[in-house]
């Protein structure tokens, strides 16, 4: 059940940080501007500084505290690396690093694998802390908020509304099933782990469809006519951080230039 | 009149007849309790008042006119009639608290201005207004609760339905619920119609008083006729107040002269004790200031 711990963590630190009461359009902008470069920019230099940059406003701005955000980032990076590190060895062509040859078995490393793996990794990471910072420092509901905005489909923005409200409910039915059910020995050997399992699965669905039904009840009784409508009183974005994070980007895209033109 | 039943009787889909010919009137600015064991039909009872439901037979009248089940009456029928439901969890489906306390005004159209304020003053005469952006998750039951009602504040209604206001809650929260009613009842003149089973506290609360058994009303009157009936509250599973209970004993099993009108909160029992005591009250007052 750490998942829950995980994601009701994380939850609250989005609304507690100290940049969550910023304009969340700065903060979506930014983080998706600084993604798409980091990716698809073909310098590996460009998703460090994403990666360096998005660190610093989350430690020192939003005032994340480092164990969590390095908690969160270890797993991650462990996977990342295992993945890339077979891209470096096994992938690439051209010019070769290295190269064993035995009789019965030959394999050369190829530098441009190598090269590809490095990027990769870094890529990764830079994407990896874009998200994080949207996550971390903005409270759902602003990305809400944000996206009818941008005039995103209605029905896409209520259905993930409900869902962020009631995950949480089921949330905690779910691990109040769960002890229940280790209490009384259920998780006890691996078959009845998964039988425990499906049952609370089980279970869930059907609690769901109830939940469905009494929360259209309340929402009648409060005059719902098929619409959700929310109030958008968030600060609107400053010019000012727009065009620091234009310039942001501008230098990302120059750093990446320079580097192809030293090469 | 502000509400009246008349004969209404309602039959779930699946063949449970939840109301069995239940007449009943409540008047503006009464607090009215329904006092009934679980699955009595109380609930069901509560939700014919805004209409949700529509009675298999009988009819319910609002202000001596029938309920008209068209929407757009509906709509005025459920921003006058405010509807709190036991779960908040039920209730509170926005991301944050603002959010769902603006859903009710948002949702009679007013003006953004007129519902920010709606909801600052909901929220304040609640006690939530420093919880404005907190998503529901992180409350407890008794702030969801207040919350939940907040909610249904915010479109200025006059009637508050309130299906088991205080049950789950820690006593301190329960009396703080009950008080907010109370005082939402004497200041703004709200006409409160509330389930319950808690008949020690109803005694604090109501004026008013039904007593449902399996979908009927067996039993109205004021608090005092009603719990010094206390056959016939056993007989519904339900039981008197518990000071009222000890009082009932002290007179049948000790013989002490106890009033007939058994008293049914610490108030009265105090006074009772006092009397029985022979201590005359201004004297006792006088001993505890000094």
């Amino acid at each position: 059940m750490s998942f829950i711990n995980l994601c009701a963590q994380i939850d609250r630190c989005a609304y507690t940080n100290a940049l969550a009461k910023s304009s969340p359009t700065t903060k979506v902008f930014f983080a998706l501007s600084a993604l798409i470069l980091s990716v698809s920019l073909p310098s590996p230099l460009v998703p460090i500084i994403v990666f360096l940059t998005t660190t610093v406003l989350l430690l020192h701005f939003a005032k994340i505290p480092a164990h969590f955000y390095s908690s969160l980032l270890v797993y991650p990076t462990i996977i990342v690396a295992l993945s890339c590190l077979i891209i470096a060895l096994f992938f690439g062509y051209g010019e070769p690093l290295t190269a064993i040859v035995l009789p019965w078995f030959g394999w050369t490393v190829f530098k441009s694998g190598v090269m590809m793996g490095v990027t990769t990794f870094f890529r990764v990471e830079g994407a990896l802390s874009c998200l994080y910072f949207l996550v971390l420092t903005t409270p759902m509901t602003d990305i809400f908020i944000t996206l009818r905005r941008a005039h995103m489909p209605k029905i896409l923005i209520e259905m993930s509304l409900l869902i962020y409200r009631y995950m949480f409910v089921f949330m905690e039915v779910a691990a109040q099933m769960y002890t229940a059910q280790k209490l009384r020995l259920g998780h006890s050997s691996w078959q009845k782990r998964i039988r425990s399992t499906a049952l609370i699965a089980g279970n869930l669905f059907i609690r769901t469809l109830e939940q469905g039904e009494r929360t259209f009840t309340a929402m009648n009784s409060r005059g719902y006519d098929g619409n959700i409508r929310t109030l958008d009183d968030l600060p609107q974005p400053r010019r000012v951080s727009f065009i620091g994070i234009i310039f942001f980007d501008v230098i990302l895209v120059f750093v990446t230039l320079l580097m192809i033109n030293l090469q | 009149m502000l509400f009246r039943l008349e004969n209404v009787s309602y039959r779930y889909p699946d063949g449970t007849l939840a109301l069995d010919g239940v007449s009943l009137s409540f008047e503006k600015g009464e607090r009215i309790a329904l006092l009934g064991p679980n699955g009595c039909g109380k609930t069901t009872l509560l939700l014919h008042l805004n209409g949700i439901l529509k009675p298999t037979s009988g009819k319910v009248y609002f202000e001596d006119k029938p309920l008209e089940y068209a929407s757009k009456s509906l709509l005025n029928l459920r921003r006058r009639v405010g509807f709190i439901f036991q779960d908040p969890n039920d209730q509170l489906f926005a991301p944050t608290v603002k959010q769902d306390v603006a859903f009710g005004p948002l949702n009679l159209g007013q003006p953004i201005d007129k519902v920010k304020k709606s909801v600052d003053e909901a929220l304040k005469t609640v006690g939530m207004s420093e919880y404005a952006d907190k998503p529901p998750h992180f409350l407890s039951l008794g702030q969801k609760k207040r919350v939940a009602l907040a909610g249904v504040l915010a479109m200025q209604p006059e009637v508050l339905v309130m299906d088991e206001p205080t049950s789950n809650l820690d006593p301190r929260a329960s009396i703080e619920i009950l008080r907010l009613l109370l005082r939402l009842n004497q200041e703004f003149g709200f006409t409160l119609i509330l389930a319950t089973h808690d008949v020690d506290t109803v005694p604090l609360f109501a004026n008013k008083l039904y007593i449902m058994s399996k979908g009927k009303i067996v039993l109205e009157g004021s608090p005092e006729e009603i719990f010094s009936n206390t056959e016939l509250i056993r007989s519904v599973n339900l039981r008197s107040p518990r000071i009222t209970h000890l009082f009932e004993i002290l007179r049948r099993k000790n013989h002490l002269p106890v009033n007939k009108k058994l008293p049914l909160t610490i108030g009265e029992a105090r006074k009772e004790i006092l009397w029985l005591l022979n201590v005359k009250m201004d004297k006792k007052e006088k001993v505890n200031s000094a």
